[in-house]
């Protein structure tokens, strides 16, 4: 008997309060664990943050507003402009490293798109190996190449940035370095996909009317690889801004990061409160990144 | 297909049973160390583990600070034993988290110098028992500072730190040095003199020649490797390091130094302090504690060592210093509640 | 599409090497007789037989692996079951703006953040039950509900490729729902799971940030041993280590390609 409500889901003919009950099953264990885990203590960073660190180390739960002043910069002896500095870093760090992604990025997409097609997977395959090897060990191997004996830092004393004899890290350079190696593929595999379907004849049709490289570019190839950069821009621009083991292992305690900030909170330093207020200085700076970025680009009209 | 879903199931509760089983369950005997790094003879332990009939699991660290964070995010029922430095103890008992000791099981306590029984930190060895001493001096490669000096101002002063250096990851141990080099006390409370020693600090660091922080050991590879020429580096570290190239010198410079003591303590809620007390009293017996520190190139608290002694570290003021090194020395104290003023220094130089 | 400007290969080549270059370099040092520095001390291979009598190597290697497989498993399971549940009710517009903000909270987070809140979440548990000491639970925690998000994703994609044609056809010949899900739904959707489950496995030997701020002093993993011990001063037998997990990644990214092209048939391709 067919209860007024039944619809036909998927052939069968069922009330959806009875398909929605069912799913539930399925699909709560999974929502409530990132809820329980993730999104909820997302909520607990505020509450921490107000809180007071104990003598010791430990949180006392008294609502205090130091870990917001010392977040402005307040600090037992006196104002600073550090903090803020750091953050600036970050995100300048994270942006230019992003863009240097974006641009060393079109080569590397497009030699791969025009290799035959038999060889394009072995390619793919080489793109993807340091893509999947762990970072930790991406990030170390730098300082062999950094090391004092060769080339790079050589060139670099040549050039009088470093001491002769001394490595090419700790270096805001070797930070750089370190953030576009390791992020460079997350950048080249989506806009590699793009390429790879790209309309040549807008290309070629821009080129017989004798425009530029530049002019090119900016209406044949820009429009088409639009969206893959825009996936490769959150790829690479969130996690930048909160990475910590290419500035710990490369810029060594001299260029702090926000990440390396809150990693020392809540190791050594063991101030969970301000740890708390730092890692909501930095959910808010993703956010708004991530707000400004999808506003600009439904303007633009990416799909 | 239905049995590959089995199998997954299958697998899936595989997986939690072994989990479980291999996480949860620990030997009947096992000691497990939490240490500093290259801090005890390799064979030392496999004389335990075949006299106490035990297995001896180790985990590493490299600073004090690190230690408690530690202990307190949950290491305090995983380890049986820890060595911090005397001037967190105070620190760490107040925390709860060390075991009150039973004087009865480590009869060895006999063997300590009379000075290692009634220190400042913990009188009558109530906590903890000493271990090591030691200084935190300056350690330096000979190719790379031909022209060295021993004073810290080779890391101090701009126009002296020509060559790169390391500096070490130790709260009160880096601030301790550069009160001394102020020529003030590594205790003091004094906001103006804290505040110099947070801006020589900074200044040490923002200088060109600056490496980064490391370990006592981070440090000593560094220099050891050719990367630093300097690096602020424990006595006995550098030593080792030394025996094994002769480009590599060590010194306690003239303005002062930290002098420290390490201690064995056994943690609130070790899981097998028993095996723990027998450790602790193993190492203090006579020749037991003169291989460890033959081995690491430390200072003995032992008394009853001293003869078995390598003569070559005895006569060495830099491992045991004469009376006129020992009047530079300095000892940094548990400052209870004015602990805070160097915890805020230390955040400034750290992130400035 | 056939001739690219020769500074493009240029710079592709070099951009190539900017990524092996390092990792060259590890696997070379790893030969290396000299113990510290960057000098060649002369050829040598036992820094990989040192490497099996390491007892800390070992127990991390342990750790690792127990991780990657306990959290994979859970998280396929936990994670098909998400993605099977979203498709198979008609949920209006108000449940789905909840239900996907926490889909893709796990993916947008940066890691720290994720790491951090993951460190005080077992801060509370901890105050209220004394349960979740920092360990090998926590960290399989941790790394079951990133790879949560991205298990369901991979097998809603699977899902909506295979489309509601086989679900209606089936229902038409009276097949009831849990013989729909059991028989029809679960083999088509194998590849996606499977992809699924090769992806949160690969996350997890490949995680960093996140094993470290959750793990227990004891339950240490390659990467957080291999980081410690960089401060300590590397040495061959850390490249020998590095030089073994890279061989080790390259295995795993091959099953993965492979996975991931059965993943992409169409499952008509496959009748």
């Amino acid at each position: 008997m067919a209860d007024n409500n039944d619809i036909i889901y998927n052939g069968e003919l069922v009330s959806p309060k009875v398909l929605r009950k069912r799913a539930s099953v399925f699909l709560l264990p999974g929502l409530l664990w990132i809820g329980f885990f993730l999104a909820l203590p997302c909520f607990g960073l505020i509450a921490v943050s107000f809180a007071e660190r104990s003598e010791y180390g430990a949180v006392d739960w008294i609502f205090t507003f130091e870990n917001m002043k010392r977040l402005v910069g307040f600090d037992l002896f006196g104002w600073s402009a550090d903090n803020f500095w750091i953050l600036a870093r970050s995100v300048m760090v994270a942006a230019v490293s992003t863009g240097l992604c974006i641009a060393l990025s079109y080569p590397l997409a497009f030699f791969l798109a025009s290799r035959p097609a038999r060889n394009k997977g072995i390619w793919m395959a080489l793109l993807l190996v340091p893509f999947w090897t762990n970072l930790v060990i991406r990030t170390y191997a730098w300082l062999i190449v950094l090391a004092p004996q060769f080339p790079p830092a050589h060139f670099a004393a040549r050039f009088g940035w470093i001491q002769p004899g001394a490595p090419l890290y700790p270096s805001m350079i070797a930070v750089y370095i370190g953030m576009v190696s390791t992020f460079l593929p997350f950048v080249a595999l989506p806009l590699y996909t793009a390429v790879d379907k790209l309309d040549w004849s807008l290309v070629e049709a821009s080129r017989d009317l004798r425009a530029g490289f530049f002019r090119t570019f900016r209406h044949a190839i820009w429009p088409q690889t639009k969206a893959a950069v825009a996936v490769g821009i959150t790829l690479t621009l969130v996690p930048a801004m909160g990475m910590f083991v290419v500035p710990d292992m490369l810029g060594g305690a001299k260029y702090m990061l926000i990440g390396n900030l809150i990693q020392q909170q809540f190791g050594t330093s063991r101030d969970w409160p301000f740890g708390a207020a730092l890692s909501l200085a930095l959910m808010t700076i993703t956010l708004a990144s991530l707000l400004l970025f999808n506003r600009n680009s439904e303007k633009g009209g990416v799909q | 297909m239905k049995n590959s879903l089995f199998s997954l199931l299958r697998g899936a509760m595989l997986a939690c049973v072994l989990t479980l089983g291999i996480t949860g369950t620990s030997v009947a005997k096992e000691l497990h160390l939490y240490m500093w790094s290259e801090y005890i003879d390799p064979q030392i332990l496999k004389d335990f583990e075949a006299k106490y009939q035990c297995k001896i699991v180790q985990d590493l660290y490299e600073s004090n600070e690190e230690m408690i964070a530690k202990l307190q995010a949950g290491g305090l029922s995983q380890y049986d034993l820890v060595i911090p430095s005397d001037f967190v103890v105070p620190s760490m008992i107040k925390l709860g988290l060390l075991k009150s000791l039973d004087a009865a099981q480590i009869p060895n306590l006999k063997n300590l110098k009379p000075e290692h029984r009634t220190a400042a930190y913990d009188k009558g060895n109530h906590y903890s028992v000493p271990y090591q001493w030691g200084t935190v001096g300056l350690m330096y490669n000979k190719k790379l500072a031909p022209d060295f000096k021993p004073s810290w101002s080779v890391i101090f002063k701009p126009t002296d730190a020509r060559r790169p250096y390391v500096l070490i990851d130790s709260e009160r141990e880096m601030i301790g040095t550069a009160l001394k080099y102020m020529g003030k006390s590594m205790n003091t409370t004094n906001k103006t003199e804290l505040k110099a020693a947070a801006d020589l600090l900074i200044q040490a660091k923002k200088h060109k020649n600056f490496l980064g922080f490391e370990g006592g050991v981070g440090g000593k590879a560094k220099v050891a490797g050719g990367s630093a020429a300097y690096a602020l580096v424990y006595s006995g570290d550098a030593y080792r390091a030394m025996a094994e190239d002769k480009n590599l010198g060590f010194v306690n410079p003239k303005e002062g130094a930290v002098v420290w003591v390490d201690n064995m303590a056994i943690p609130a809620k070790a899981p097998n302090a028993a095996l723990a007390y027998q450790f602790i009293n193993y190492i203090l017996e006579a020749k037991v504690g003169a291989m460890l520190s033959n081995f690491n190139h430390f200072a003995t608290p032992n008394a009853a060592s001293m003869p078995f002694i390598d003569a070559a570290d005895k006569k060495n003021p830099a491992v045991y210093p004469d009376a006129t090194t020992l009047k530079s020395l300095e000892s940094i104290l548990d400052l209870g509640k004015d602990n805070r003023l160097y915890s805020e220094i230390w955040k400034m130089v750290k992130t400035r | 599409m056939n001739r690219t400007h020769p500074w493009i290969n240029f710079a592709a080549i070099l951009l190539f090497m900017m990524l092996y270059l390092p990792l060259l370099c590890v696997v070379i040092f790893s030969f290396n007789a000299s113990r510290l520095g960057t000098q060649w001390g002369g050829f040598t291979l036992h820094w990989y037989t040192d490497l099996f009598h390491n007892e800390l190597i070992l127990r991390a290697a342990m750790n690792t692996l127990i991780l990657a497989v306990s959290s994979t498993l859970i998280a396929t399971v936990v994670g098909t079951a998400l993605a099977i549940g979203l498709q198979m009710a008609p949920w209006g517009k108000k449940a789905r703006r909840v239900f996907e903000p926490l889909l893709n909270l796990p993916v947008v987070t940066p890691d720290i953040i994720f790491a951090v809140a993951l460190v005080i979440a077992f801060g509370a548990v901890r105050a209220l039950t004394g349960l979740f000491e920092l360990g090998m639970p926590t960290m399989i925690v941790g790394h079951v509900t990133f790879q949560i998000a991205f298990v369901a994703l991979a097998v809603r994609s699977r899902l909506r490729l295979i489309g509601t044609e086989v679900q209606e056809a089936a229902c038409d010949l009276y097949a009831s729902p849990s013989y729909l899900l059991r028989t029809v739904i679960l083999p088509l959707l194998l590849p996606g799971i499977l992809a699924g489950a090769m992806l949160a496995f690969t996350l997890s030997l490949d995680d960093f940030i996140i094993s470290f701020f959750t793990a227990g002093p004891k339950s240490i993993t390659l990467p957080i041993y291999i980081f410690a011990s960089v401060h300590r001063g590397v040495t061959p037998e850390i490249h020998a280590l590095s030089t073994l997990v890279m061989i080790f990644t390259i295995f795993v990214v091959l099953l993965l390609r492979r996975s991931e092209k059965q993943n992409s048939q169409k499952p008509e391709e496959k009748l």
